[in-house]
C-alpha cells in the first residue's frame, strides 16, 4: 500500500523530468511532461503529477488552475517521499491562491491543514481566524479556533475562545462529544497551571462528562498538586476499586498519604493486598519497598505462590529487585532450600507442617534458577538448572526459550538459535515463539533463515519481506539491518535502513486527515497528544538503531568507497 | 505489572506487541483511528520497564441508536506474560469504559476456530457465548467464531465489579505438567 500510487519506468522517468524541469525553472516543459503523464486514462489521477503541475502553474502565474491542481494532487496522494517539501511548495501555492480569493473558505480550510501538519503554528492561528470571522457559526470554526491559540501557549485566550463557544452554541442534550469538549477545556486549564481553577471548572461540569475515568485521574493530579492530601486519597482509594492494578494509583495514593518511612509503606501495602487479593500490584509493589529483614518473608511468600500456581514470567518480574544485592542473594537462597527441600519432600521448606507441592513446582523451580543464574552470568548453574527442568518436563517450549538466552548471553548465537528452533517446532502456531526464533536467526547473522521463519505467519503468494514492509514491521527490520551490517552487506542494512524510515515518514503523513477528523469527533485531548507524538516521532527507539546502523554504514563506505563495484543495490532514497 | 489506559503515545508500541504475537497486523493509521476515536477503550499492560507486554485495541460499532456496542479489534498478551490474567483485566477495563463513554450493550469479537485457549478465555472466563460461524473469515481460510459479551452487569453503575466477578486465571497456556 505505501507505494501503491508508484509509475511504471517510463512515467517515472517523466515525472522524474517534470521535477528536474521545476528545479531548473523550464515550466513549460515541465507541463509537457506532465501532460503526457496525464493524458493516460490509467493515470489521470496520479497525485503526484497532478500536484507537479500545479506547482509548475503556479509559478507561470496561472494561480487559479494551479490550486486546483495542487488540490487534486494533495487529494489523490498524501504518500510520498517528498511531502515535507511539497507541503511547502502547496502552502506558497495555497497563499497565492488566496490574494485573488481572501475569502475562499475551501482554500482556507485546506491552508489551514498543512500549516498545521508543518507546525506552522502562528500561520496556522492566521488562517483559523479568518475560518473564524468568515464562519462563526460553525463548530470546527470555534474550536480550530482556540486549539490555534492552545498550541501556542496562550492558554487564557484559548479557554475564552471555549468558554464562549459552549455558553452561546450548547444546549443539551449532551453527548460524548460535548464531554470530550469539555475534558479538552479542562486539559487547557490544566496545562496554563491553574490546578484551582481546573479542578472548580471539573467539579462544575461533572454531571456533564461521561468519561469517568478522565474526571477521577485529572481531579486527583490536581488534589495533589495543590496539597489537598485528604482529597487526593479519596479520589485514588475510588480509582483502585476501579482498577487495583494499576502501579501509579498506589503510588500517588503513597504521595498523598505522604508515607516516606519504607515501614510504612510496607504496611500500607500490607491493607491493599488484604484489599485486593487477587491484584498482582500491591504484592509486588510491596517488595520493592520492603527491606531486611522483613523483605525476606514477603518474597518468600511471592515465591511460593507464583511456584505453586506455577507463572512463567515470576522471574522477569522480579528482576529489578536485583539491583539490591542483598535482596538477589535472598532470593538465591530462597531458590536453593526450594530445590533442595522439593526434591527430597516435595515441599518448599524442611519444617514438618509444610503443604505438600505438586510435582511442577520443582519444575517452576528449576526454571526460575536458571534464569537466576543466567542473569549472574553464571553459564554452567544456568544450564545445569535448565536441562534438569527439561528433563522433568521435555514437552515445555518456555525452557528452550530460556536454553537459547542462556547461550545467547553466553555469546553462542548459533547455539541459541538451534534451541529457539526447538521451541518453534514444538507450537507452531504461536507467533511469538516464531518472532522470537526469528530474531534469533538475525543475531546469528541467517538472514534468509529468519525470512522464511517469518513467512510462515506472512500472507501467502507474497515475499514475507514485502508482507512484513507493508506491516511497517520495524523490529524485523531493525535486527535485519543490523544483521547486514555485521555481514559486511552494505546495501543490503541501507536497504532496510531506510525502509524503517520511511515507516516514519508514512506516520507522519499519517497525521493529515486526523487533523480534520479529531476535530468533528472532538477527541481533541488524543488529538493534542498526536501532535505531541509526531513531534518527537523519530526519537522512537527503532528510528534510533536504524539511523545509527545507516550512519555507520555511510561512513563505513565513504572511508572506503567500493570499487569496481558498479552494480551496487544502492537504493533510491529519492 | 501496570495496567493502565492507552495513550497516542502507546500506539507504535502496541503494533510492535501485535507484530509479534498475532498473524493479524494493522498499519499504523488503524491504530491511530482507534487512539483517536475512541481514546476511552483500549488498554495496555506494561513491564516495569514501560514496555508493552499486553494490550487491547477496541472501538465502537455505531450502528444504529439501539444497537450500540463495543468491538475488539484486537487482544494480545506476549508469550512471556501469560498466567497473569492480563487478558482479562484488560477486557474488563475497556468493557467498563466502553458502557461508561459510549452506552455499549455488549462487547463482540472474532476468534479463530482453532484457537482454543483463546476460546477458553472468551467463554469461560470472560462469559462471552458463540453467536455465530463467520466462514473464511481470515485472510488464510479459516472460519471464525463471531462471539458477544453482554455488558449490562457493568452498567449496574459498580466499578468494583472488574475485581468481583469471577476471575479464573487465564488458561491460554495449557501446561503439560507430569504428576
Amino acid at each position: 500500500m505505501p507505494h501503491s500510487n508508484s509509475l511504471p519506468p517510463k512515467e517515472n522517468a517523466l515525472f522524474k523530468r517534470i521535477l528536474r524541469c521545476y528545479e531548473h525553472k523550464q515550466y513549460k516543459n515541465g507541463l509537457k511532461f506532465a501532460k503526457q503523464i496525464l493524458s493516460n486514462p490509467k493515470f489521470a489521477e496520479h497525485g503526484e503529477t497532478l500536484a507537479m503541475k500545479g506547482l509548475t502553474l503556479n509559478c507561470l502565474g496561472r494561480k487559479d488552475e494551479a490550486y486546483e491542481y495542487v488540490r487534486r494532487g494533495l487529494r489523490n496522494d498524501l504518500k510520498s517521499p517528498r511531502s515535507d517539501k511539497k507541503y511547502d511548495e502547496a502552502i506558497k501555492c495555497y497563499r497565492n491562491a488566496l490574494k485573488w480569493e481572501k475569502e475562499n473558505i475551501q482554500i482556507l480550510r485546506d491552508l489551514s491543514l498543512l500549516q498545521i501538519q508543518m507546525r506552522d503554528l502562528e500561520g496556522y492561528k492566521d488562517t483559523r481566524y479568518q475560518l473564524f470571522i468568515l464562519r462563526p457559526t460553525q463548530r470546527a470554526s470555534w474550536i480550530g479556533f482556540a486549539m490555534s491559540y492552545h498550541l501556542l501557549g496562550d492558554y487564557e485566550i484559548a479557554n475564552s475562545i471555549l468558554d464562549a463557544y459552549r455558553t452561546n452554541q450548547m444546549k443539551g442534550p449532551y453527548d460524548y462529544e460535548h464531554s470530550e469538549l469539555l475534558l479538552y477545556q479542562n486539559m487547557v486549564l490544566a496545562e496554563s497551571g491553574q490546578y484551582d481553577r481546573a479542578l472548580q471548572h471539573l467539579h462544575k461540569f461533572q454531571s456533564q462528562i461521561l468519561d469517568k475515568l478522565s474526571i477521577k485521574e485529572t481531579s486527583g493530579e490536581y488534589y495533589l498538586k495543590l496539597k489537598r492530601f485528604k482529597d487526593a486519597e479519596a479520589v485514588y482509594e475510588d480509582l483502585l476499586k476501579r482498577n487495583p492494578e494499576n502501579v501509579m494509583y498506589y503510588q500517588k495514593l503513597v504521595e498523598a498519604k505522604q508515607l516516606s518511612d519504607p515501614d510504612e509503606k510496607v504496611a500500607f501495602y500490607d491493607v491493599y493486598k488484604k484489599e485486593y487479593p487477587r491484584a498482582i500490584a500491591p504484592r509486588r509493589l510491596q517488595l520493592t519497598e520492603a527491606c531486611l529483614p522483613a523483605f525476606e518473608s514477603l518474597v518468600d511468600e511471592y515465591l511460593r505462590h507464583g511456584l505453586h500456581k506455577g507463572i512463567p514470567p515470576l522471574f522477569m518480574d522480579l528482576r529489578s529487585l536485583y539491583a539490591d544485592q542483598s535482596k538477589a542473594d535472598t532470593i538465591e537462597k530462597l531458590i536453593e532450600q526450594y530445590m533442595d527441600c522439593l526434591s527430597k519432600s516435595g515441599t518448599f521448606g524442611p519444617k514438618a507442617d509444610e503443604v505438600k507441592q505438586p510435582a511442577s513446582a520443582l519444575l517452576w523451580t528449576y526454571y526460575f534458577a536458571a534464569q537466576h543464574y543466567d542473569y549472574k552470568q553464571d553459564t554452567d548453574r544456568a544450564l545445569k538448572y535448565i536441562d534438569a527442568a527439561i528433563d522433568h518436563t521435555p514437552t515445555l517450549i518456555e525452557l528452550y526459550i530460556v536454553k537459547g538466552r542462556i547461550y545467547k548471553h553466553a555469546g553462542d548465537p548459533v547455539r541459541a538459535y538451534g534451541w529457539l528452533e526447538e521451541a518453534q517446532a514444538m507450537d507452531t502456531a504461536d507467533r511469538y515463539v516464531n518472532s522470537k526464533c526469528a530474531r534469533y536467526m538475525l543475531r546469528a547473522g541467517h538472514v534468509q533463515r529468519a525470512e522464511d521463519m517469518c513467512a510462515k505467519f506472512t500472507r501467502e503468494g507474497v515475499p514475507a519481506t514485502e508482507n512484513l514492509n507493508e506491516m511497517q514491521c520495524m523490529w524485523f527490520q531493525t535486527e535485519a539491518a543490523a544483521a547486514y551490517q555485521r555481514l559486511k552487506q552494505w546495501g543490503e542494512a541501507l536497504k532496510k535502513a531506510h525502509e524503517v524510515d520511511r515507516h516514519f515518514s508514512e506516520i507522519m503523513e499519517d497525521q493529515f486527515d486526523f487533523h480534520s477528523y479529531c476535530m468533528r469527533k472532538m477527541t481533541l485531548r488524543s488529538y493534542v497528544g498526536l501532535l505531541r507524538l509526531e513531534d518527537v516521532l523519530r526519537a522512537h527507539p527503532f528510528y534510533f538503531r536504524c539511523a545509527r546502523v545507516a550512519i555507520q554504514v555511510y561512513l563505513r563506505l565513504y572511508a572506503h568507497p567500493l570499487q569496481d563495484v558498479p552494480q551496487t543495490q544502492e537504493p533510491d532514497t529519492g | 505489572m501496570n495496567i493502565r489506559c492507552a495513550r497516542p503515545s502507546d500506539l507504535m508500541n502496541m503494533q510492535h506487541c501485535n507484530l509479534l504475537c498475532l498473524p493479524e497486523n494493522y498499519q499504523m493509521k488503524y491504530y491511530f483511528y482507534h487512539g483517536l476515536s475512541w481514546p476511552q477503550l483500549s488498554y495496555v499492560a506494561e513491564d516495569e520497564k514501560g514496555h508493552i507486554v499486553g494490550y487491547v485495541l477496541a472501538k465502537m460499532e455505531e450502528d444504529g441508536e439501539d444497537n450500540r456496542h463495543g468491538h475488539i479489534t484486537s487482544l494480545a498478551v506476549k508469550r512471556s506474560h501469560r498466567r497473569l490474567g492480563l487478558a482479562q483485566k484488560l477486557m474488563n477495563q475497556a468493557s467498563l469504559a466502553m458502557v461508561e463513554c459510549f452506552q455499549a450493550k455488549y462487547v463482540s469479537l472474532h476468534v479463530r476456530k482453532s484457537n482454543r485457549a483463546a476460546l477458553n478465555l472468551y467463554t469461560n472466563s470472560l462469559g462471552f457465548k458463540i453467536l455465530e460461524i463467520e466462514p473464511k473469515y481470515y485472510a488464510d481460510g479459516e472460519d471464525a467464531y463471531s462471539m458477544m459479551r453482554d455488558l449490562s452487569a457493568f452498567a449496574a453503575d459498580t466499578p468494583e465489579v472488574t475485581e468481583n466477578s469471577d476471575v479464573k486465571s487465564d488458561n491460554i497456556v495449557v501446561l503439560p505438567t507430569r504428576e
